[in-house]
């Protein structure tokens, strides 16, 4: 038993990691665990939504290796996009998001992200998310963070402004940091770091409301 | 008898002919790329196999699929696909399939497990004995290592490892189905 575990520890471990799980031979009892260890890490918040880096460079290869051209970047909408899905790959895949974002006319004070069409959806236990904590959470478009700031619950994106990676919760620091570049967030949104020299826009806000004992954001 | 030749749907998305309008594989590929890459990877679990698996998805597709074909054609095709590029990931990974994209899936977006597998986990979880719930919430939803989850559990690792073990299997027992 020891020593099967420990192969089965070394690929849930990988899968933690995001890491493609070594080659083994196994029997079908062995399927079965690998296939649970596979369910329990989708419901991961981080889980299953595409990096806009791998979503841009594969564009780029099929424009190469089956069609012999790349259309210039940028052609990927924001719309296109989030009508496949994917917030963060959408907030991402387009620089032009940024720029609109940076150079555009709308005030930082515009970053309420209620989608048409949304409902309440119900996304984690207030029990879960105790008075100066932060949990991360996941619907079908959106992946985020729930802050507990002194009983106020407060539900922010988490996806970065800067590129769209998404960001990491540093419960130490009390801060979201992003993976990808030196930015981060405080508790409530504001920036705290930048990738010099751009400015970023702070994270936009989900409404959210706490419906017995469940925290619940305005969300498609 | 009818005179008109019997065509084999699955033709009907294949190959581009003498006529057709060159397909829009950019916008074939904006509408999809993000359904496809999260119904692979609710049957992968990691990003560096979804990221492969995907691209491969769309490298063999594309290339076949002609521009006539409706979008609810083309995305079909691209799940069939997937299918089967995910059963020759698990013949050379594992020599048995793991997990599997049901054949009667038509669209990514009737995943149940693609979409939000949250509340099944739950149910799950809520049936299995306290010690398994806990080693599985401590490494697959807190993410601790497994030494961390040994010592939150007041256990050692080598025993925490047998427990995520057991708790897996049982797991598996309790219906923790990828496919719907």
């Amino acid at each position: 038993m020891n020593r099967r575990s420990r192969r089965v520890d070394r690929w849930v471990d990988d899968l933690l990691h995001g890491r493609s799980p070594r080659r083994m031979r196994g029997g079908q009892e062995e399927a079965d665990v690998l296939r649970a260890a596979i369910e329990m890490r989708n419901a991961s918040p981080d889980a299953g939504l595409p990096d806009p880096r791998f979503v841009e460079s594969l564009r780029q290869r099929l424009g190469r290796e089956t069609q012999g051209q790349v259309p210039p970047a940028g052609r990927i909408t924001r719309r296109g996009l989030l009508a496949s899905g994917g917030l963060a790959a959408a907030t991402a895949a387009a620089g032009l998001v940024v720029g609109e974002r940076l150079t555009g006319s709308g005030t930082s004070t515009e970053r309420h992200l209620v989608p048409d069409a949304a409902a309440w959806v119900p996304v984690a236990s207030l029990a879960d998310v105790p008075p100066g904590s932060a949990k991360p959470f996941a619907t079908p478009s959106v992946t985020g963070f729930l802050v507990n700031n002194g009983g106020q619950i407060t539900a922010l994106s988490g996806v970065c402004t800067h590129l769209g990676c998404l960001l990491h919760l540093n419960p130490g620091a009390r801060r979201l940091d992003c993976p990808c570049h030196p930015a981060a967030f405080a508790f409530d949104g504001s920036v705290l770091v930048h990738p010099h020299p751009q400015s970023l826009p702070p994270l936009p806000q989900l409404d959210a409301r706490v419906r017995e004992g469940m925290i619940e954001v305005l969300t498609v | 008898m009818d005179n008109v030749p019997h065509r084999d749907d699955s033709t009907d998305v294949l190959h581009l002919i003498d006529g057709d309008q060159p397909l829009d594989w950019e916008h074939v590929y904006r509408d999809n790329v993000t359904s496809i890459y999260r119904l692979v990877y609710s049957r992968v679990g990691n990003q560096a196999d979804a990221e492969d698996l995907t691209s491969q998805v769309f490298l063999e597709a594309l290339p076949r699929l002609r521009s006539s074909a409706s979008g609810g054609e083309i995305h079909k095709y691209l799940v069939a696909t997937a299918r089967t590029t995910l059963a020759s990931h698990w013949r050379r990974r594992f020599g048995i399939q793991v997990t599997t994209i049901d054949d009667n899936l038509a669209s990514a977006a009737e995943d149940v497990a693609s979409i939000d597998p949250l509340p099944r986990i739950r149910h799950v979880l809520a049936k299995l004995p306290p010690n398994y719930r806990r080693i599985l919430e401590l490494r697959f939803l807190e993410r601790c290592s497994v030494r961390e989850a040994a010592a939150s559990m007041g256990i050692s690792a080598a025993n925490a490892r047998v427990v995520q073990h057991r708790a897996l299997r049982r797991a598996a027992e309790v219906g923790l189905e990828v496919a719907p």
